[in-house]
């Protein structure tokens, strides 16, 4: 059974979140500040960790408790769900090693999705990859079942939100996805300008690996689209 | 320049130039103190005058000797037949030839004519035989000088006996004994003449006895003769007189008229003459070095002595004072060549050269002589005989045994006062004239000073805050311990609480949606949690669906609710680039074609690349946001109508549609955050009002402008945006 620590200084939330993921079998375990979690890390790693940034008095407790689990495990899968949606933050966030970055306005069943995700690539990241599962796109390589993406067969690291994004324009290229058709992809509630930080991480992140990357075309007025 | 003059005009330096002009009236109260210092100085002066005059009269006191006893006894003084003796400055050479007299001799002749005749053989024809005289001293040799005017000339025949048979004067005098003397003078063929003692003793055969006491000489004139007497001053007494005996027949040589100066026949008859007394002569000398014009009067107020020159009598008020010193430097030549003319010319007169010589010199009238003469030292200004001057005469009394003997008058002349009033009005004006022009100089500056304070106050305050009242500026708190100092950091410190205020305004919306979004969290994962357990009813399964929808729709408020601060906070990390905004218009225009299929567009956007520089995401964002407005507003049917245009190095799109129109004064609040003009039926959305304040916040971070307005045909809305264009393309351009 998946051991969850879900950092949640909101009482209700906390406890609603606990019910849910247990009903969906896993074994939760709720903190109300970051003292409280740090210790029981220090005995036991947890599978999976949903963070709040801010927690109690401590504003931003949840980077401080990320860095530290990121020190204890490379691997753990982390989210931040947090109220907090500034660019900054977000972007603070992934730096810091987060795998995801979410705002507390998604849906349950969303939050559900993404974690199931979220274990199913930590698993499958170490079985071997199917011919089947792999959708190419030129220099493009995605894997749907490790929710990787490679770029001239180098990985590129993005986060699940991302991933979704890139999957989504990469599946038709050529075709035309509005801001909101991407936000219904990547199953978040978030404004235009976000999509468009979002886009603009991605591309960054793919330059990384090749400077001239230029596959992600903004079509003004309407959205975005993969390729020429 | 017409600004300039406009900002003068009504600014604070015209104010402050005229009340400085206010100091142009201190020249005036100086130039009336200098007038009433003058006033001061003139009492002064007749003071020391009389001073002088009584000091002089002093000297004269109780000392009879000094006045010929007859002359101050007579009643009164019978002009032409009491004879004066003037002064005479050199010896006179006894020729007949008048030319070494001085030269002022014309004026002192008197004239005889009629009235002076003791004797015609028929009726005196007017002026038939008359003549000049003058009486004058030198030293101890009295002269006469006279002018016939005798057309027949008959001269003695040489070696005839008598003396008296031709053209004769005769000379008559009492000695200083008081013994009468009468000389005769004939004319002789040579000029110098024989002088005969005419002797009335009638036991004598010889009745003209010659003398050489007595010379004469005689020149024939134009009109008749000159002659010239000299007789030694011991010989005169206190009367004399001449008489002119005419003989016209040169064969009859009988005396046809006598004409005289008071008649010789008896000392009795014998006018009084007055000599100048030597002794007083001697005293005024002493005195006559106080640079005034002395005369001493007799009680007929006939000259006994004078001293001094008027021309020099200026008093001790020029003299006091050493003026012409040359100075050298800048400021003395600033005032020689350009102040003291410039004074001369407008401001004050210098003192002119003048003449003054008494109407008769013998004798000296006026109030202040009358006065001294009743007793009363008196002194009074009366003009120059020129009228060029103001000449100052005091006069007073001298006094012998309570009786006045005569007078003392003593004249000076204003030009010393005035030339010390004009020095002190030049010196006045010069520094009058510093003073006004540091003063007004610190004045203007200080003016000008404080209205660029006051003006960069004004621009900085207009700036500070733009037309939509957003703070643009802070204002610089000027550090200055004045009032507009203290004006300035009020203002500064007024600004920035608006700041502060703004700044809690605008970013309430998205501390609001934080704030809310935990709860929102909390009642949307409970409801998440209450559907996804499935004993469920029907009823509660609709509900439950319709919290659901409720939740997400505020989920989406809420998330709009940041998106302007988090524009604004990504556009600080936009990447600016120099693109062609026409190809984006146009590209999003064809986006927008499809999306909005139901509406029609009308687009107009040049052919030529019209290159800006900015992030080519945010403006699409700013044309969604026109057009996603424009599409809400527009009825269905008449078309959308986008333009580009490019004007002086911008580039003008407008958004134009059809549709209700904005109420008139809303026109400017529609671009900040949260506000709407939508009515009920266009709230199928949630909408908070934000899209002209995004539009608004990225023309603005692209340094242009947007406004919003009625269209001129009251049709409907225009949307106007005005966006700077790239400099390489404004040039190029």
């Amino acid at each position: 059974m998946k051991h969850i620590a879900i950092v949640e200084d909101e009482t209700a939330i906390r406890e609603n979140y606990i019910d849910v993921l247990k009903k969906h079998g896993y074994n939760v375990h709720g903190y109300a500040d970051r003292q409280q979690a740090q210790a029981a890390f220090d005995v036991k790693l947890p599978d999976l960790a949903i963070i709040d940034i801010g927690l109690g008095h401590e504003i931003d407790g949840g980077f401080a408790l990320c860095q530290s689990l990121r020190a204890l495990s490379p691997t753990l899968p982390i989210i931040f769900l947090t109220a907090r949606d500034s660019d900054f933050d977000t972007v603070c966030g992934l730096r810091m090693g987060a795998d995801d970055y979410l705002t507390k306005d998604i849906s349950l069943p969303h939050l559900m999705a993404r974690i199931a995700a979220l274990f199913r690539r930590s698993e499958l990241l170490a079985s071997p990859t199917t011919e089947d599962t792999l959708l190419y796109r030129e220099e493009l390589t995605i894997d749907q079942n490790k929710m990787q993406i490679f770029w001239r067969s180098e990985p590129v690291d993005l986060t699940v939100t991302e991933f979704w994004m890139v999957y989504a324009l990469a599946k038709r290229p050529g075709h035309v996805r509005s801001r909101q058709d991407l936000m219904d992809d990547a199953r978040v509630v978030v404004d235009d300008s976000t999509i468009t930080s979002h886009v603009k991480r991605i591309r960054k992140k793919f330059m990384q690996c090749d400077p001239s990357f230029d596959q992600i075309h903004t079509v003004y007025g309407m959205g975005y689209r993969w390729g020429a | 320049m017409g600004s300039l003059i406009t900002r003068l005009t009504a600014g604070l330096r015209l104010k402050i130039i005229i009340i400085t002009s206010l100091l142009l009236t201190l020249p005036w109260f100086g130039y009336r103190f200098v007038l009433e210092m003058e006033k001061l100085l003139r009492q002064g002066q007749e003071q020391t005058l009389i001073g002088t005059a009584r000091a002089i009269a002093t000297a004269l006191n109780e000392r009879p000797a000094l006045f010929s006893q007859q002359a101050n006894f007579l009643p009164r003084v019978q002009q032409g037949r009491d004879l004066y003796v003037y002064d005479l400055p050199a010896a006179i050479q006894v020729d007949g030839h008048l030319d070494d007299w001085p030269s002022d001799m014309g004026a002192k002749m008197h004239y005889y004519g009629h009235p002076y005749v003791l004797f015609s053989q028929q009726v005196y024809p007017k002026g038939y035989t008359d003549f000049y005289l003058i009486t004058a001293r030198h030293q101890q040799e009295i002269y006469a000088a006279l002018k016939v005017n005798d057309p027949h000339l008959v001269l003695r025949r040489t070696g005839s006996n008598r003396v008296d048979r031709n053209d004769h004067l005769t000379l008559a005098l009492t000695t200083p004994e008081g013994k009468f003397e009468r000389y005769l003078i004939a004319l002789e063929a040579s000029g110098l003449t024989s002088v005969w003692l005419i002797s009335d003793n009638p036991d004598t055969q010889e009745s003209f006895l010659p003398v050489t006491n007595v010379t004469a000489s005689w020149q024939p004139s134009d009109t008749g003769y000159t002659l010239e007497i000299a007789l030694p001053a011991d010989l005169l007494g206190q009367q004399m007189a001449v008489a002119i005996h005419n003989v016209d027949h040169a064969t009859k040589r009988d005396v046809e008229s006598i004409i005289a100066t008071a008649n010789t026949k008896s000392a009795d008859t014998l006018g009084p003459v007055l000599l100048p007394s030597p002794d007083i002569e001697q005293i005024v000398k002493g005195m006559g070095h106080s640079s005034s014009r002395i005369w001493v009067l007799d009680r007929h107020q006939r000259v006994l002595a004078q001293s001094g020159d008027i021309q020099h009598s200026n008093g001790v008020w020029a003299t006091s004072i050493r003026y012409d010193e040359e100075e050298h430097g800048l400021g003395s030549w600033l005032e020689q060549y350009l102040l003291r003319p410039l004074y001369y010319t407008f401001l004050l007169s210098d003192p002119v050269p003048f003449d003054d010589q008494p109407a008769n010199p013998a004798m000296i009238q006026g109030v202040h002589v009358d006065q001294a003469l009743h007793g009363r030292g008196y002194a009074h200004w009366r003009p120059s005989s020129d009228g060029k001057a103001m000449i100052l005469s005091a006069a007073y009394p001298i006094w012998l045994n309570d009786t006045v003997m005569g007078a003392v008058v003593v004249e000076e002349s204003t030009q010393g006062v005035q030339t010390l009033k004009n020095r002190a009005l030049e010196k006045l004006f010069n520094v009058l004239l510093a003073i006004i022009l540091i003063a007004a100089i610190i004045l203007f500056l200080f003016a000008s000073s404080l209205s660029s304070r006051i003006r960069r106050l004004r621009d900085q305050a207009e700036q500070s805050i733009d037309a939509q009242g957003r703070i643009r500026d802070a204002i610089v708190s000027s550090s200055s311990r004045d009032e507009i100092g203290d004006l300035s950091r009020s203002l500064a410190n007024m600004v920035s609480r608006l700041g502060q205020y703004n700044h809690y305004l605008e970013n309430l919306s998205s501390r609001l949606s934080h704030e809310l979004r935990t709860p929102v969290a909390v009642v949307r994962s409970s409801l998440d949690n209450l559907a996804m357990s499935q004993q469920h009813g029907e009823d509660e399964k609709r509900y439950i669906d319709r919290a659901q929808d409720g939740i997400r729709r505020l989920g989406t408020i809420l998330s709009s609710m940041t998106e302007a601060t988090r524009i604004e906070q990504s556009l600080q990390g936009a990447d600016m680039e120099r693109f062609a905004f026409n190809e984006l218009v146009s590209g999003c225009m064809q986006g927008y074609q499809l999306a909005f299929r139901q509406h029609q567009f009308r687009v107009q956007i040049p052919e030529s690349p019209v290159f800006i520089e900015g992030a080519p995401d945010f403006l699409a964002q700013l044309l969604d946001k026109l057009i996603a407005n424009a599409t809400e507003f527009s009825p269905v049917g008449p078309p959308i109508e986008v333009t580009l245009s490019q004007k002086n190095h911008l580039a003008v799109l407008t958004v134009s549609n059809q549709g209700p129109l904005l109420p008139q004064d809303m026109t400017d609040q529609l671009l900040h955050s949260m506000v709407s003009v939508r009515s009920q039926q266009h709230q199928a959305k949630p909408h908070l009002g934000l899209g002209l304040f995004i539009a608004r916040l990225i023309a603005e971070y692209h340094a242009g402008q947007i406004a919003i307005r009625n269209r001129t045909d009251g049709q409907g809305v225009i949307v106007t945006i005005t966006l700077p264009l790239s400099e390489s393309a404004a040039k190029l351009s």
